[in-house]
């Protein structure tokens, strides 16, 4: 009776939501969006009424008054628990998030750290351990993460095009090279990736876009011709496709908050006067970006709760779990997939060869070394050194940076 | 004012879309057999002596010197779109079966691409470099990717490895 009494609401509070750990705010975006209070009229009074009751170690009183101090207590200590459950995040240990990902089965994963390095090598490590079921459905699995500032380019684009290293450097953020395909996007903490991950027979490329449009259902959301989503024609989110192992994943950016100023001057235009490249790697095609609209999506968090409740709907499954981890969930194998997400092997020694003329100076590099150069001291020599070594006012490479 | 929209009928006229996109190509596509007036087939006079295909959309095609082509099918080639880069392994590199040699990225996607056998990397396709599309117009030919120096001919044996009727008829029972 007492139980019954307290569940309905509960349940109405779990569905709402604006009502999420507060825990989630700090360890995502350092911005709690709302306080408890303000969050809808109709729930106010639920929310103030159960943080107090059993979020306090002081014994209740009142609304249990009037019952045996026996029962009420036992009944008590049983909710307070299952409502523990429910409000405290638990963050998934290693053993677990090695069990589940082996496991089949559909889930929601969430990852509240902001490092991006550890965030892909997740992301891979539940691609590369998902496994295949005989029907190749049934094992979809959606992840969120929001990295702090970063720049991430595409696994075969030659980053010394694309970025303003100095710039990346110089104002904190940091630099990403993914195992995904596509362009150049920039990420802060008012970005949130997502990323759908499937069996290769089942994927499609224009898929999950197409579900998320939907989905945000609002008038000034679509998709353009390139299969990301705009708001009011400007891109919001930026997409990018993985396929290996008979599996297949769709990773995108969606800029909720992002301090777009800041983004400036840290991707290069097309063209930089006063140098030439040549080179086979894929371009980044040049977009306006926007934040979404706040009356399509107010948070983070909104965004996340309304694409789990649509996964859900969809593969009609409500009981697809959300989890969480962060970096103490880490394994081996991640922590060393981070490590080599970091190196400059990866970043600078291993991508697409290029050749480039500035200022009459002609280079060539390839796996990232100076392997033709009108400058004999630079030849054998990484081109990431001779760029780090080049200053702000260079007189005579001052467009190559 | 929480509820969730529920909207079944999309997702099931996508999926119906997705069949019938997968029936088209398997109609549309010429075939996914080995272009007999490029090198996979002509390095050897005769041919290659044994052609076959994996589950991952690779074919191989070794000669009576122990070198075989390996490429991707037809097939996979129409399913990734244009290619705009084709990432090459370096000569010499060592594989065994089921290592990933390279990728291809086609509309923001990265596709790795695995070695059907154990072997030697002794030459990439470089036109592949400047001519990525090759990979579309010709997949089973002018843009075959590697040229391995096999280990040990048996592998070519494995059950994994099907024979051109046994993977048309594997692209049939799934998709």
């Amino acid at each position: 009776m007492l139980s019954q009494l307290y569940y309905r609401p509960v349940h109405r509070l779990w569905a709402n939501p604006y009502f999420r750990p507060q825990r989630l705010y700090s360890a995502v975006s350092n911005k709690v969006p709302f306080e408890l209070d303000e969050t809808d009229d109709k729930y106010s009074e639920f929310n103030n009424f159960y943080s107090e009751l059993f979020t306090s170690k002081d014994e209740p009183t009142g609304a249990c008054g009037q019952h045996s101090e026996l029962n009420s207590k036992s009944e008590l200590d049983e909710l307070n628990e299952e409502l523990g459950s429910m409000y405290s995040i638990d963050v998934l240990s290693s053993a677990e998030l090695e069990k589940k990902v082996k496991a089949n089965g559909r889930f929601v994963f969430r990852s509240t750290s902001t490092n991006p390095y550890f965030n892909l090598a997740l992301e891979d490590y539940v691609f590369r351990n998902t496994p295949l079921t005989e029907n190749k459905t049934g094992n979809e699995r959606i992840l969120f993460y929001t990295n702090d500032k970063c720049v991430v380019i595409g696994k075969n684009q030659n980053p010394w095009k694309e970025i303003f290293m100095k710039n990346v450097g110089r104002r904190g953020y940091r630099f990403v090279r993914r195992h995904s395909g596509g362009g150049a996007v920039v990420h802060d903490l008012g970005n949130v990736n997502y990323s759908y991950l499937t069996s290769r027979e089942s994927f499609r490329r224009e898929f999950f876009n197409q579900q998320l449009v939907q989905w945000l259902d609002n008038e000034d959301i679509s998709l353009n011709n390139r299969g990301d989503l705009t708001y009011k024609d400007h891109k919001i989110s930026g997409s990018a496709f993985k396929i290996a192992k008979g599996k297949a994943y769709h990773h995108g950016t969606m800029l909720i908050d992002s301090d777009l100023a800041q983004f400036k001057g840290l991707l290069k235009p097309d063209v930089v006067p006063g140098v030439t490249w040549t080179c086979n790697s894929v371009e980044s095609v040049r977009s306006k970006v926007t934040n979404i609209g706040r009356e399509a999506l107010t948070s983070i968090d909104h965004f996340c709760s309304l694409i789990t409740d649509q996964f859900r709907a969809l593969v009609d499954d409500p009981e697809i779990p959300m989890l969480y981890c962060d970096e103490s969930s880490s394994l081996p194998e991640i922590s060393e997939a981070a490590r080599v997400l970091e190196s400059k092997e990866w970043n600078f020694m291993s991508g697409p060869k290029f050749e480039l003329t500035c200022e009459g100076v002609s280079l060539k590099i390839e796996k990232g070394i100076i392997v033709e150069s009108d400058l004999p001291e630079l030849l054998g020599s990484p081109f990431y050194e001779f760029y780090d070594n080049l200053e702000e006012n260079d007189g005579k490479f001052k467009s190559l940076l | 004012m929480f509820s969730t929209p529920i909207s079944r009928a999309a997702f099931i006229t996508s999926r119906a879309a997705k069949s019938s996109v997968s029936r088209l190509f398997l109609r549309a596509q010429s075939t996914n057999a080995l272009n007999q007036a490029q090198l996979p087939f002509t390095f050897s006079q005769t041919g290659p002596k044994t052609v076959r295909f994996t589950t991952q959309h690779e074919w191989i095609a070794a000669h009576a010197d122990g070198s075989a082509f390996i490429g991707i099918t037809k097939y996979a080639a129409d399913a990734l779109g244009d290619a705009t880069y084709v990432e090459l392994p370096d000569v010499d590199t060592e594989l065994e079966a089921g290592d990933s040699f390279g990728s291809v990225e086609s509309v923001k996607s990265a596709s790795e691409i695995y070695s059907p056998v154990a072997g030697t990397v002794v030459e990439v396709n470089e036109s592949l470099s400047e001519s990525p599309q090759l990979i579309n117009s010709d997949p089973a030919g002018e843009g075959w990717i590697v040229k391995v120096k096999i280990n040990d001919e048996a592998d070519l044996q494995s059950e994994e490895l099907l024979s051109l009727e046994q993977y048309e008829a594997h692209l049939k029972e799934d998709h």
